[in-house]
């Protein structure tokens, strides 16, 4: 039976041996690295280190191929093997390790991006775009070292990351500005995602997404922006922080178109205009004492409702036509008692005068009717931050839907507005002032100036008290 | 559809809108119907017996318009959601709802509301067919048994007539009419026609000179079809001979960019007309934010709401008086004038008619008074 001691002595040097060499050395290095990641864990636990961890992934794999490597290296210097062949497995060994090397370094820093980039609230594919960065580049020293180690020339493969680098460089010239505005972005923490902004340039809204390269903001109008954070970084940003309150129900912003209907219907004396009126239904009554309101919302003194300005122009009753004019339309919590009070008016008139004088041909009293038309608009609030953005863009024609359509021709005694500052933003104080503004005294465009002075306010006493909380809590 | 592609403000509007309500994705189409010499001669008695004129109409007439209107109805391939019919030469396609269904307009652009009883008798039957009416003036309408709708005409703002002209092309038409610019210009620019009352101007302006000193020009043409207009342009040229502040402007129909020039040039701008149909040159005028002194006739009160966005008169004297009031206050003018052309920025544009349309073929067939979309 063949044994060890029976072996031929070529035999022995030439494989024998070198097997010892590199199981015993395997065994002690492996007993090396048991040991040093038991006092790592120690030291790290007594120190309060963090990293041990860290360390203990990154090298893990690595550390195996170095006990390989130490080993193989031993076993391969007191082998017999030809010199010839131990310089290029030497040079092959000396490879592995400077890759292996070059990984854990690798591992170790990515792994410190994540996790410290977690900690100060960078978005992870940002993260990953700056991990992907530091691969490329300890590949590119890897490489280069590997390339040393052969003794291969240098100057090409440098050449090659150079071309590399400057391809790239043309390819992302517009993306790099971006992204590295982006990094600075987000490393202040000036902005954050939930914030209110508005931009030099105009844009503002909730932002609701931020990237290396951009920021994404969401309108009053639900539309989107994206904000290349080049221009963040040098643009003037006001940030209004996150909305103190959020609604409990959106406003959606609708608004209003009109179709005028004839009726046929005209009066040559103030009789005949009572007595039509007194029979005309509410559209009717609409259509004349609101209509001048949008036709000639640009006049800064509109004229008075159309009754009173008939009065006074064609029968030249300027009594009458005063006393028209004042009806406070704002009282009337319906068009019912309106169309009462205005017909009371001129039977009152009519009791001191016969049919009162005609017009002139072509000059009667034409009743006409308002046929609104409602459609929703892209504008939603979720907060008064929203709410005010809306108000300083929705058209003319939904201001006046949510003001004086709601109020009095839909019957809800109360403005849109209102209504919803009270019950779904619990702001009664705000919804109050508003309710009490009489819409018919301003303009449209005076009206939407006053409603943004007071929501503005609002905003701001509420900031205030915010700051006043932080700072007690501080 | 209608009865022409060319002449008349039904086809120049027309021809302006439907391009735009076609860039709007609206399948629009315009169809005209054909028609004979003796058709035509036919419509246009209709049209000046509507207005108020008698008109000797026969019974072979009424037949071969009920006749051509039938041929065509043969011909036509009639396949729409909504069919908007104007005026009265193809009223009686509405015959066809029965078979179409569908939602049909009646756009009626004349003024009837004090027409020659037998013509409205005749074309009543088919007008109640339509699901609606349209007019141009509240006063233009009358007690109907179907629904009736007010809109009113537009401008073009971007047309030759409108658009913004360089201050070297104002003058050059003013030197081309040899019209000084040492004075103030009044202007009037309308047809030589009795109804537009140009010897009432010339007196106005008379009166004004007195106190005032400045030029008055009156700018028409005379139509082919109003034999009056030859002899009025002569009365208005004998009453204006010897005073050379006064200049009657005779132009071709087309001299659009010339009207736009005279009117960007005036001080201030008449419409002194005894009765009118909508009197766009008034919308015109204001939208060049020119003062402008109006008859209260028409539609021109829907155009000029008195002291607001123009002045209003009735008479000569009144007119005078209101030309005085805006040559010695420039600034009140100038505010009369920019309201104006806001009144009609927001009012007689053609996007506003185009939005008028639009929504009077989504209002016919519901009854409410309030739509929600």
């Amino acid at each position: 039976m063949n044994t060890v001691a029976n072996l031929p002595q070529g035999a022995t040097s030439g494989i024998i041996i070198p097997l010892v060499v590199f199981v015993a050395t395997l065994i002690a290095t492996f007993w090396l690295r048991t040991i040093g990641y038991s006092y790592a864990a120690r030291w790290a636990k007594s120190s309060g280190w963090s990293g041990e961890q860290t360390l203990r992934a990154a090298t893990r794999v690595p550390s195996i191929f170095w006990c390989i490597i130490v080993s193989a290296y031993l076993a391969l210097t007191v082998s017999t093997v030809p010199a010839a062949w131990k310089g290029p497995i030497n040079l092959t060994l000396g490879s592995v390790l400077v890759v292996s090397i070059f990984m854990a370094a690798m591992n170790m820093v990515v792994r410190l991006i994540y996790q410290h980039g977690s900690r100060l609230g960078i978005p992870r594919r940002a993260l990953g775009t700056a991990a992907n960065i530091v691969r490329a580049v300890v590949i590119v020293f890897m490489v280069l070292t590997v390339v040393e180690i052969w003794g291969l020339p240098f100057a090409p493969v440098l050449l090659l990351v150079v071309v590399v680098l400057l391809v790239g460089i043309l390819l992302l010239r517009d993306v790099l500005p971006d992204v590295l505005s982006g990094l600075q972005l987000t490393s202040t923490g000036n902005v954050k995602v939930g914030d209110h902004i508005r931009l030099e340039s105009g844009e503002e809204g909730e932002v609701i997404e931020m990237q290396l390269r951009y920021t994404r903001i969401r309108g009053a109008d639900q539309s989107v922006a994206i904000i290349p954070s080049s221009r963040m970084v040098r643009s003037t940003i006001i940030n209004y922080g996150p909305p103190v309150t959020r609604a409990r129900e959106p406003f959606r912003f609708e608004t209003r178109l009109q179709v005028t209907e004839l009726t046929g219907l005209g009066a040559r004396n103030l009789k005949e205009l009572a007595e039509i009126l007194k029979k005309s239904p509410d559209s009717v009554v609409y259509y004349h004492t609101h209509n001048f309101l949008l036709e000639h919302h640009f006049l800064f003194h509109e004229p008075a409702n159309d009754f009173a300005a008939w009065v006074v122009d064609v029968l030249g009753d300027a009594v009458l036509g005063e006393r028209l004019a004042a009806v406070d339309i704002f009282e009337f919590p319906n068009l019912g008692q309106l169309r009462e009070r205005l017909v009371e008016m001129m039977e009152e008139c009519l009791s001191t005068q016969e049919n009162g004088r005609q017009a002139p041909p072509d000059r009667e009293f034409y009743f006409l009717k308002s046929v609104s038309m409602v459609l929703p608009t892209s504008y939603t609030a979720r907060n008064l931050r929203e709410f005010l953005e809306a108000l300083r863009k929705i058209s003319i024609g939904s201001l006046y839907f949510h003001v004086f359509e709601a109020r009095l021709r839909l019957g809800k005694g109360l403005n849109d507005f209102s209504t919803w500052l009270k019950d779904s933003m619990g702001e009664e104080e705000l919804a109050r002032k508003i309710a009490r503004i009489d819409p018919y005294t301003y303009s449209l465009e005076g009206l939407r100036s006053l409603l943004i002075q007071f929501v503005e306010q609002r905003i701001e006493r509420s900031s205030q008290t915010t700051s006043q909380l932080s700072a007690g809590a501080g | 559809m209608n009865s022409t592609f060319v002449g008349g403000g039904v086809a120049e509007i027309l021809s302006r809108m439907v391009p735009l309500v076609q860039e709007m994705g609206v399948d629009a189409r315009w169809i005209v119907i054909k028609g004979t010499q003796e058709f035509f001669q036919v419509t246009k008695k209709f049209h000046n017996a509507l207005h108020g004129r008698q008109e000797d109409i026969t019974k072979d007439e009424l037949e071969l318009f009920l006749e051509i209107n039938r041929k065509n109805i043969e011909e036509l391939n009639l396949d729409a959601d909504v069919f908007f019919i104007h005026d009265p030469q193809p009223i009686v396609l509405v015959t066809q709802k029965k078979k179409l269904g569908r939602k049909w307009l009646w756009r009626c652009h004349i003024d009837v509301s004090r027409p020659d009883q037998r013509v409205w008798d005749f074309l009543l039957p088919f007008i109640v067919e339509y699901d609606a009416a349209v007019f141009s003036a509240p006063a233009f309408s009358r007690p109907l048994a179907i629904r009736q709708f007010l809109i009113s005409p537009s401008i073009d703002p971007l047309s030759d007539k409108n658009r913004d002209l360089t201050p070297e092309t104002i003058d050059s038409v003013l030197t081309m009419f040899g019209i000084p610019k040492d004075k103030p210009i009044i202007t009037q620019v309308s047809r030589f026609d009795y109804l537009k009352d140009p010897v009432g101007v010339i007196q106005a302006f008379e009166l004004v000179k007195r106190s005032v000193d400045c030029r008055l020009v009156l700018a028409g043409g005379t139509a082919t079809d109003d034999p009056e207009s030859g002899k009025v342009l002569a009365e208005v040229q004998e009453r204006a001979y010897g005073n050379p502040d006064i200049h009657v402007l005779s132009i071709p129909p087309d001299s659009n960019i010339e009207i736009n020039a005279l009117q960007r040039a005036s001080t201030v701008v008449l419409q002194k007309s005894l009765k009118e149909g909508f009197g766009l040159t008034v919308s015109e005028a204001l939208w060049k934010a020119k003062p402008v002194v109006a008859s209260a006739v028409g539609g021109i009160p829907l155009q000029v709401r008195d002291k607001l966005t123009g002045l209003l008169s009735h008479g000569i004297e009144g007119t005078a008086y209101a030309i005085r009031q805006l040559l010695t206050n420039p600034e009140y003018a100038r505010w009369l004038g920019e309201n104006g052309r806001e009144h009609v920025r927001y009012n007689f544009l053609i996007t506003r008619h185009i939005k008028d349309y639009m929504l009077t073929f989504l209002a016919v067939g519901r009854p409410e008074e309030i739509v929600y979309l």
